[in-house]
């Protein structure tokens, strides 16, 4: 435990030093707009990576969570429109989320193939059919303010989309750190055969893993929809690479057996942050991609050795 | 280069020791150049030490290794490589995408001043190789198409091609068909007409007389026999690899067949190598399995507890008929089992003590969907104290406790759940001397207090010492039954043999 302590104060510092950083910079940093801004971007981002880090955790990984995050926001946009009703359209949103999750689960552990390829391939799928679903982008026809709400409203000051992320979180740091299910992911991740040795239907859990990330994407896509007042194709495209490295960079291992929802927190403030900072500091765009790229690289490295010398 | 002209490989009274155990006690042979000599003994005999020491892969603690009167030098894997011993090791290990050729060529691939390669002559030399050893391949098949015994000869093929001047061979029989294992001996027959010495590793007896020159028996690390061939019966080999001295010997309750039947195994078969098992298991019985390398012990006890699938047959445990089951299955049931491959598929290396001891049972530590961790560490503490496990704290990674220490969290951790019936798979594997009869006692305490047990084994001495029954395996079936006190060694194994 007081290794996982320990790598996440070193990302809290970072984050703090980043703050103040940028604080100093440009006093627009704290300024009520940016902070709102920064915290709701990153609720979509965490909202997702809570499964993602269950899946890591388990030594599986989803790829596909950027394409149905798309189709799932054309989805809800669709649905509503016609039938002029949220609760139709979150149904539609979740059977479809759940079905896909159920997919990416079973094609992992019936035919057995490898994770990064199975859902490698639903991105592709999903990136294909969301087309065949309709060819144009779908706008907010409904008007309905509720859904406006969802994405873009306020609940005592606080962005929407973080009240939800703040709603769901404390569920996951307890799944994952106080209940049974939390420990045979990790042991899942740690040695497969150690945990079916142990009792453990290895498969059951890792469908569950699928379907519980694919809903997540769900929850994050309505809320993208939302915001967007859109349904688009491609509104999501390269999320899945934010999300796992965010992961990542918050301490959660590739190669499983250890996951912490805090850590995966400050790694997507640190990235937002970053990305917000290279706004504010006026740098061409293309570094939003570039810093990260190589933050991701030193963070896994200086994992890699910090666990050789403690082990 | 050294001169691999040689009549005989002398080896000296060579003595080796792990912490706990004399692996090799002052050993002696001579491998004659163009001859084959077998090298027998049961497990843990010291055939495998040999071996890794003639390869480099170990150093010997004492006593010389020769060339007829010249010494060599063996520090490592490369060395034994430049004087021309080469080892031919149970797996195969040749690229499968790869053809004949170039897995024979791998580290020596023919090319021209430009490094490219030359497939040509690559191909000549394969055939003028194969030529020299009298083996029918095209060079040019890809190994994943040949049969076992064909790759095994590529093996072969590829140790010798250049400067081979012994070759040992460990269990090269183990996956053949009899059709196989004469095209094997074939080729072996070439290799002694090259003049190359060979030592051949094997428990299957009936091999021997159809290839060897001589045979020299290890028991316990120690040097027993050495005979011609044609001065040596089976049963005489039989008596020197066994005759084992039995160390302690436990009191066993007498009427314990007699007790009700808490396991029934009947007919069931698996994809790997279970055929047509039967067996039933009664309260605190000790029922053991023996078998040879690759007999099927674990491929049973892991069918039986739901990691493989059965194929065939069925399980009746509580009442209940199983012909489809997963380990959670049989854990609900009250079963656990206790692995021969401690870090592959025991300890969880990311987890703590605690956290490894309590892996199967964390129903029992929840209060509502919460683990609760207070609990869960008392339980932990106590089977520390129990079991003296030495740990600062029950805290501590597992990966830092030292393998024996980690052994006993391993078996906590399912004792301190409601347990019917426990699978040990060679429980005493890698346990030295000192610590073996404190396991087997424990066995028998545990047994005592009603546990059933399975004990896969390979160890004639726990065996002996704990089973009330005894069912031999071979070749994935039971083959016979003995009653504990009515069975002799060289009974078992003849047994195992067949």
């Amino acid at each position: 435990m007081k290794y996982f302590q320990t790598n996440e104060s070193i990302l809290f510092g970072l984050l703090v030093l980043l703050c103040i950083f940028l604080s100093f910079y440009n006093p627009q940093f704290y300024s009520i707009q940016n902070i709102h801004s920064i915290l709701r971007s990153s609720s979509t981002v965490m909202i997702v990576a809570f499964g993602m880090t269950i899946l890591l955790t388990s030594g599986e990984v989803d790829l596909s969570v950027g394409a149905l995050m798309s189709f799932v926001t054309v989805i809800v946009m669709d649905v509503i429109n016609i039938t002029g009703s949220i609760s139709l359209g979150l149904i539609a949103v979740f059977g479809f989320c759940l079905f896909i999750g159920l997919i990416n689960g079973l094609v992992r552990t019936v035919l057995n193939v490898n994770s990064l390829i199975a859902t490698l391939a639903m991105m592709l799928i999903l990136q294909g059919s969301v087309y065949v679903y309709s060819m144009a982008a779908i706008y907010n026809t409904h008007l309905i303010p509720l859904f406006s709400f969802i994405g873009q409203g306020f609940f005592l000051n606080i962005p929407m989309p973080v009240v939800i992320m703040l709603f769901i979180l404390p569920f996951f740091v307890v799944l994952l750190n106080y209940t049974r299910y939390g420990r045979y992911f990790s042991s899942i991740g740690s040695n497969p055969d150690a945990a079916k040795l142990s009792g453990i239907n290895n498969n059951r859990y890792k469908v569950i893993g699928f379907v519980i990330t694919s809903l997540l994407v769900g929850v994050s896509g309505v809320i993208l929809a939302s915001l967007m007042d859109t349904g688009q194709q491609g509104s999501a495209k390269g999320f899945e690479l934010i999300v796992i490295a965010a992961v990542l960079l918050g301490g959660t291992s590739f190669m499983g057996g250890k996951g912490t929802i805090i850590g995966t927190i400050l790694g997507i403030l640190i990235l937002k942050i970053i990305d917000n900072g290279i706004i504010l500091m006026r740098i061409p765009q293309e570094f939003q991609l570039i810093v990260p790229g190589f933050i991701l690289i030193l963070a896994v490295y200086f994992d890699g050795v910090r666990k050789k010398n403690s082990g | 280069m050294v001169n691999i002209n040689f009549k005989e490989l002398n080896i000296e009274s060579v003595s080796k020791s792990f912490p706990g155990v004399q692996a090799l006690d002052n050993v002696s042979m001579k491998i004659s150049a163009g001859k084959v000599h077998a090298l027998m003994g049961e497990n843990g005999a010291g055939k495998s030490t040999l071996i890794k020491i003639l390869a480099g892969a170990y150093s010997k603690d004492t006593g010389n290794i020769l060339f007829d009167q010249n010494k060599l030098n063996i520090r490592n894997p490369n060395d034994s490589l430049n004087y021309g011993i080469k080892v031919v090791y149970q797996e195969i290990s040749l690229i499968s995408e790869f053809s004949v050729a170039e897995n024979i060529f791998l580290d020596n691939f023919p090319t021209n001043s430009l490094g490219v390669m030359n497939w040509n002559k690559l191909y000549k030399d394969t055939e003028e190789l194969f030529n020299r050893v009298g083996f029918n391949l095209n060079p040019k098949s890809k190994i994943s198409d040949l049969s076992i015994s064909q790759q095994q000869m590529v093996e072969i093929a590829r140790a010798v091609f250049k400067n081979a001047s012994v070759v040992i061979m460990d269990e090269p029989t183990s996956s053949l068909t009899p059709n196989e294992i004469e095209k094997l001996f074939t080729v072996i027959k070439n290799l002694k007409q090259n003049n190359i010495a060979i030592l051949y590793v094997t428990h299957k007896i009936d091999e021997i007389f159809k290839i060897a020159d001589e045979v020299t028996v290890l028991r316990d690390g120690q040097h027993i026999s050495n005979k011609l061939i044609s001065e040596t019966n089976e049963e005489l080999i039989i008596k020197d690899m066994v005759g084992r001295t039995v160390n302690a010997t436990f009191e066993r309750p007498k009427d314990i067949l007699s007790a009700k039947t808490v396991m029934k195994v009947e007919k069931i078969s698996s994809k790997n190598k279970i055929k047509n098992v039967s067996f039933d298991l009664h309260e605190g019985e000790i029922l053991g399995f023996f078998g040879l390398m690759g007999a099927g012990r674990t491929e049973l006890a892991k069918a039986v507890f739901g990691y493989d699938k059965i194929t065939e047959g069925q399980i009746e445990v509580n009442n209940n008929i199983y012909k489809s089951f997963n380990t959670s299955t049989m854990v609900n049931n009250g079963i656990g089992y206790i692995t021969e491959d401690r870090k592959g598929e025991g300890i969880v290396k990311d987890m703590n003590l605690r956290e490894n001891m309590s892996l199967p049972s964390l129903k029992i530590f929840e209060d509502l969907f919460i683990i609760n961790r207070k609990r869960e560490k008392k339980a932990a503490d106590e089977y520390i104290k129990k079991f003296s496990v030495k740990t600062p704290s029950s805290e501590r990674l597992i990966t830092l406790l030292s393998g024996g220490n980690q052994q006993k969290v391993l078996v906590s951790r399912w004792l301190i759940r409601e347990l019917k019936i426990i699978i040990l798979d060679e429980p005493t594997r890698g346990v030295d001397i000192g610590a073996k009869t404190e396991v087997l006692s424990l066995i028998n305490d545990l047994a005592k207090q009603g546990l059933s047990v399975l004990l896969m084994t390979s160890e004639m001495n726990d065996l002996l010492s704990l089973s009330d029954r005894i069912l031999v395996m071979a070749d994935g079936k039971i083959s016979k039954e003995f009653y504990r006190g009515k069975v002799t060694q060289e009974e078992i194994f003849k047994a195992s043999v067949n």
